[in-house]
């Protein structure tokens, strides 16, 4: 029989107790481990999302971040163009976003209309259909509720309206545009009708007559270890743009969320001293109950080493099952959040909050181990230093 | 058995040797309420080899407070126990402890065998914690078990045996390491008479076959099979 045996039997000889301490354990060490997840897991996603298509740099305008505001930059195509001479950058596009109409019958519905160069793009992927190219200038890309809204597939025809007089409802642009395909937008939240054409498109709509305007330029640099120098010079090249790299926006990002990462600190330590309190009172009542058995143990020559031993282990097994079922509970109450929080308006709905990672998950089982453990000291010091004859005395009474 | 349950110094002669255990002057007062309570009034005493001394007297007298402190279970106000010649107040924790795992053995009026262990478990476990290793504590055990009379519950948990049988498998752990002596504090206390007599001859049976042994009671039938009977009254030996 070994100590670990020992341990296992003793902690089955109250099953209940042991069941309930341990489904506490679970919950909080889910508790815990969706609070790691989160507060490392927004930043992950978002720096997974600016990443999706290997676009390390984003260039705005002066004092906006990138669709921060509805300000656009002049100059577009000219930036592209010198963007695209660089040796160091492979690839270069803009991005100009609006809202515009769609024509339903004889209604409209709001959209939201992306103008790309398809031949640098890093928003949107290929679900059904064809790409547009650099020159199709009737063609248009629908995402899966745009084409619900406008109730038009692959091959229809549909109806576009930019620059919308409220006094007449009328628009001043038109078009009639061929759906080629059906994409996904990667920063689309979810169930946002969005609509997109080449760049000269959705400027003649966002303004009226093609103007050479975007919201955002997406630069692609051949090495990730040139983006902090790149991204460097483009600042003194452009002074009057704003250029950030993935990690000057995951940046930004951290300091608008850190009290939110606070938050999620607080609740996790919260978590752990729950864990500690649960496994020092179980143990504590279960040491406290089997006093008269460890002063027999001290008497027959069993050593205060091996009795701490014991007691920590009934500690550590508590915190390993416990913890082992608040992984996966921890994993399905983090999926099930997910889906919540994912779904508010203005999210990307492929953003996740709940990201686990493998260093983030290591560091919280550590933790969960060892303060697991270390909630066992208490009653291991209770069980040690019991007084062997004073308590032999008072169970033979 | 191959080996003898208990290992002692060889007697030079007859049944009796050298002394295992010597008391000196021993005085053990409690505090209570604020006034000393004086449990043990200066006994002093004398085990050799292959005795079977009882101490015997009524509830109070002191007997079961000499025998915590003969087997270093408790600490005397004054006096000093030698076991096999080591005086026990030079110890350590540490070392005092392991003398009781490995010169003493111990039985106790409630058996307090561990409730989730097998007889088995709880035979091997004062071997478990002196190092003996897994395959020879096994057998040993089951040898003690077999000794007395159990060996066909060896499997069985502590919860699943009788008094009679709880503290035979208490016996049969006291013996475990071959301690030089073996301290019993009202062995028969909680038993009937029937399973208690069975005790009786487990005991006569163990000192035949070498084992030193004290025990302390007040059942005069149980006191009467010693081959040495120490009287106690108000904390002193009175005869």
């Amino acid at each position: 029989m070994s100590g670990l045996g020992w341990s296992v039997k003793a902690l089955r000889r109250r099953p209940l107790r042991t069941v309930l301490a341990v489904l506490g354990i679970a919950i909080s060490a889910a508790m815990l481990l969706d609070m790691v997840m989160l507060s490392g897991g927004i930043e992950k996603s978002f720096a997974e999302l600016l990443l999706a298509k290997g676009y390390q740099i984003r260039i705005t305008p002066k004092g906006t971040l990138p669709f921060d505001t509805e300000a656009s930059l002049a100059g577009a195509v000219e930036v592209v163009e010198a963007l695209r001479r660089d040796p160091d950058i492979e690839s270069a596009g803009a991005v100009l976003g609006t809202s515009l109409y769609g024509r339903k019958e004889d209604s409209l519905v709001t959209l939201f209309g992306y103008g790309i160069q398809p031949e640098a793009q890093a928003l949107y992927q290929l679900q059904h259909g064809e790409d547009l190219t650099a020159d199709d200038t009737t063609g248009v890309l629908l995402s899966a509720p745009a084409a619900v809204l406008l109730g038009a597939g692959l091959g229809d025809t549909v109806s576009l309206v930019g620059r919308l007089d409220p006094q007449v409802a009328a628009g001043a642009v038109n078009r009639r545009l061929v759906v080629r395909g059906m994409v996904r937008w990667v920063y689309d939240y979810r169930g946002q009708p969005s609509v997109g054409t080449v760049l000269p498109v959705m400027q003649a709509m966002a303004y009226g007559r093609q103007q050479n305007r975007a919201s955002l330029i997406l630069a692609k640099v051949r090495s990730d270890t040139a983006v902090p120098a790149v991204a460097g010079r483009l600042r003194r090249e452009f002074p009057r743009l704003e250029v950030y790299s993935v990690a000057d926006l995951v940046r930004f990002f951290k300091q608008r969320l850190v009290y939110f990462r606070q938050l999620s600190y607080i609740l996790g330590i919260m978590s752990l001293i729950v864990t500690v309190l649960l496994i020092t009172t179980l143990l504590t009542i279960t040491v406290n109950e089997r006093l008269g058995e460890i002063a027999t143990l001290r008497a027959i020559g069993i050593g205060r080493s091996t009795i701490v031993r014991q007691v920590l282990t009934e500690g550590t097994i508590l915190t390993l099952v416990g913890g082992g079922l608040g992984v996966l509970l921890g994993l399905g109450t983090a999926r099930y959040l997910d889906g919540i929080l994912t779904s508010f308006p203005g999210l990307p709905s492929a953003f996740s909050f709940f990201v686990p990672r493998r260093e983030n998950l290591a560091t919280a089982g550590i933790v969960l181990l060892l303060t697991g453990s270390l909630a066992g000291l208490y009653p291991a010091w209770l069980a040690a230093r019991a007084p062997i004859a004073a308590t032999l005395r008072s169970e033979a009474q | 058995m191959s080996r003898p349950l208990t290992e002692v110094p060889e007697p030079a002669g007859g049944r009796r040797g050298p002394p295992v255990l010597m008391g000196h002057d021993l005085r053990k007062d409690y505090p209570m309420d604020g006034q000393a309570v004086h449990a043990l009034r200066g006994v002093s005493l004398e085990v050799r080899t292959g005795e079977y001394v009882a101490i015997a007297g009524p509830s109070g007298s002191g007997k079961s407070t000499l025998l915590q402190l003969i087997g270093g279970i408790d600490i005397p106000s004054s006096g000093a126990v030698e076991i096999l010649g080591t005086r026990l107040d030079t110890l350590s924790d540490r070392d005092l402890t392991r003398l009781r795992l490995t010169r003493l053995g111990f039985v106790f009026q409630r058996f307090h065998l561990l409730p989730v262990l097998t007889a088995l478990e709880n035979v091997e476990l004062p071997m478990a914690e002196a190092g003996v290793p897994a395959r020879e504590r096994r057998a040993r055990a089951l040898e003690l078990l077999a000794y007395v009379g159990l060996h066909h519950r060896a499997a069985h948990r502590a919860t699943q045996l009788s008094g009679g049988e709880m503290q035979r498998v208490a016996i049969a752990r006291s013996l475990a390491n071959r301690p030089a002596l073996l301290l019993a504090d009202e062995p028969t206390g909680e038993l009937d008479a029937a399973t208690g007599g069975e005790i009786l001859s487990l005991f006569r049976r163990l000192n035949q076959d070498g084992t030193t042994l004290v025990v302390v009671t007040h059942d005069e039938q149980l006191a009467s099979e010693a081959g040495r009977v120490i009287h106690m009254l108000d904390g002193r030996i009175c005869d």
